[in-house]
């Protein structure tokens, strides 16, 4: 029996699914009257053959639908952007569903032509400092005088699953200061409430500094204010003293306590005297200090070797590092080798990784090979090694239209030889009509 | 420091008309197709010369870009680039649908089941970002 979030989920489905087809239809009738570009899309369908953990076989068939109207008034300020998928299974049930769908986005934006004037209504993706949020809602922002910046949203959070706790209200924003050719710097916040309850409250600070050519640092610090302590720091420094050679480092610590505060996935739920199922440990500290450096000695060949040092308070200590090859050769020939290996206190972190990957383009096609493998150096579920080849084929066949299909083989300690499949048709069009020609 | 980050966004927003910058927005649209991954250093000496995306690190780094110049990358970049993984809902895992990429630094490629029992241990935080609060479902069917 569905219970009333679902429904409710179902009905903001079909109500935005049919206010989007209508904004759609808008669309197309303005940007014709305005002798603009019309629309673009892209349409792709894919079929997928794999086996569940039941030995069934599994085949759902899906249909993902892309749609931007750019110009919807003479002067390209206003425009529409929609995007979603379906799917249906036309074998077993792949999920608890035998039909499902998402609108992923969905909204009409403003862009001014000053200023970076910004206003987008409906769903979409907000990414402003401590925000990285899918919202129904409206968003803004601006510049200011002296190098100063501001932007704001407020609107409903978009979650997946029902009685998730996800919240009914999100609002926040973000203030910068700039010098275009040296910094930016921000200040952020987020709130969200849930059932009339501060569920979220995030303050943050990033920033950009690139102050000399060969040099850019990025990073950002978050405060949970509910909690009390901070939740993140992670900052990442590169440095090009040649166009071919580049220096990274990066460091990040994170706390538990803080940082996994009413996350509503269980997974990532805390321990506590009142979630004693919680997985977890609040006092856990997660800290990683990391470098490498890439080098491309020729054009077509990029060399690079990179090292991280995982540090946590209560669970140990790991090591990653290891090197990769990427080689571009003439004809649309690329081939890459990774090799890296993980080194820590427990018998799950110690394993060796494999990577070599190959694509070559003949005419109209493109053939690829992948195979990664994963040698532990003790045994999961009583095997030493996890195997995943991938092979697959893609054919233009005209402009904007094209076939491609997949297949993987893999073992590991979970799935023994198991083979799964992907066939994927793609047809992207861009629809302009004028006064004359066509629209006759 | 809520109350400031209030108070100033209150003043700004109430400020706005009286103190724009005037400057010209950065434009919908690239002026000049670009195709692969661009070097952006290859024709900008300004501040996005940074946007290098063949650089190994830009996947690391391309978050803090997009949480700062969001309208730059909507230059080259439409939603539909972003939502391929950036999902809240999605049953197709990137590296599924991009087979035929191997270059693209893409999450989850091969044996996923596996590695995230040890990956989520290591740095659960990295699964938090894309699935403590959505896109979840898939988590769920084993993590009750």
């Amino acid at each position: 029996m569905e219970n009333h979030d679902t429904r409710r989920s179902r009905l903001d489905f079909g109500m935005w699914f049919g206010v989007m087809v209508l904004f759609i239809f808008c669309a197309a009738d303005m940007a014709v009257a305005q002798d603009t570009s019309l629309l673009s899309g892209e349409s792709s369908t894919i079929f997928r053959t794999m086996q569940s953990t039941n030995n069934d076989t599994l085949a759902p068939a899906y249909e993902y639908l892309h749609f931007s109207a750019p110009n919807l008034d003479r002067n390209g300020r206003f425009s529409l952007d929609v995007g979603g998928w379906g799917r249906t299974d036309l074998g077993y049930r792949s999920t608890k569903d035998y039909h499902d769908g998402d609108l992923q986005y969905g909204y009409v934006s403003y862009r001014g032509p000053s200023n970076n004037l910004a206003a987008d209504l409906g769903r979409q993706f907000v990414t402003e400092g401590v925000a990285s949020e899918k919202l129904d809602g409206l968003y803004l922002r601006s510049d200011f005088k002296a190098g100063f910046g501001a932007a704001a949203f407020v609107g409903a959070p978009v979650v997946t699953e029902p009685n998730s706790g996800g919240g009914s209200l999100i609002y926040g924003g973000r203030l910068t200061n700039s010098m275009s050719k040296y910094y930016t710097i921000g200040i952020s916040a987020l709130k969200v409430n849930c059932d009339g309850v501060n569920s979220r409250e995030e303050e943050g600070v990033d920033i950009w500094f690139h102050p000399l050519t060969q040099i850019d640092i990025v990073g950002r610090s978050s405060y949970n204010s509910i909690t009390g302590g901070w939740m993140e720091h992670d900052y990442q420094l590169t440095y090009s003293p040649r166009n071919n050679l580049s220096i990274n480092a990066n460091t990040s610590d994170i706390k538990y306590r803080a940082y996994f505060f009413n996350m509503t996935t269980d997974v990532f739920s805390l321990y506590s005297a009142t979630n004693r199922t919680g997985l977890l440990d609040p006092n856990e500290r997660a800290q990683a200090t990391g470098a490498s450096v890439v080098y491309s000695p020729k054009k077509k060949l990029v060399l690079t070797a990179d090292y991280k040092n995982h540090h946590h308070a209560i669970a140990g200590d790991a090591n990653y590092f290891g090197g990769k090859a990427t080689v571009l050769l003439p004809e649309g020939f690329m081939t890459g080798l990774s090799i890296h290996r993980m080194d820590g206190s427990t018998d799950k972190l110690r394993y060796s990784e494999y990577r070599v990957f190959t694509s070559k383009k003949i005419k109209r096609f493109d053939f690829t090979g992948d195979y990664i493998e994963t040698s532990y150096d003790n045994q999961i579920n009583g095997v030493n090694n996890s195997h995943t080849l991938v092979g697959a084929v893609s054919y233009q066949i005209k402009s904007g239209l094209k076939f491609s299909a997949d297949i993987d083989y893999y073992r590991n300690p979970y799935y023994d030889n198991n083979v799964a499949g992907l066939f994927k048709i793609t047809y992207a069009f861009d629809a302009r009509r004028g006064t004359e020609g066509s629209a006759k | 420091m809520k109350r400031f980050l209030s108070t100033v966004l209150l003043s700004l927003i109430a400020i706005a008309p009286y103190a724009y910058s005037g400057t010209a927005s950065i434009v919908k649209k690239h002026p000049v197709e670009v195709t692969g991954m661009p070097n952006c250093a290859e024709c900008h000496t300004d501040k996005w010369q940074s946007f290098n995306h063949k650089a190994a690190n830009f996947y690391d780094k391309h978050r803090f870009y997009a949480q700062d110049q969001r309208l730059a990358c909507a230059a080259c970049h439409k939603d539909s680039f972003c939502s391929d993984c950036h999902a809240h809902k999605e049953e197709i895992k990137p590296s599924d649908k991009f087979a035929g990429s191997p270059q693209r630094n893409l999450p989850h490629r091969g044996d996923f089941l596996s590695q995230h029992m040890i990956d989520g241990q290591v740095n659960p935080a990295s699964c938090a970002k894309c699935h403590g609060r959505q896109n979840n479902e898939g988590c769920k069917t084993c993590h009750r």
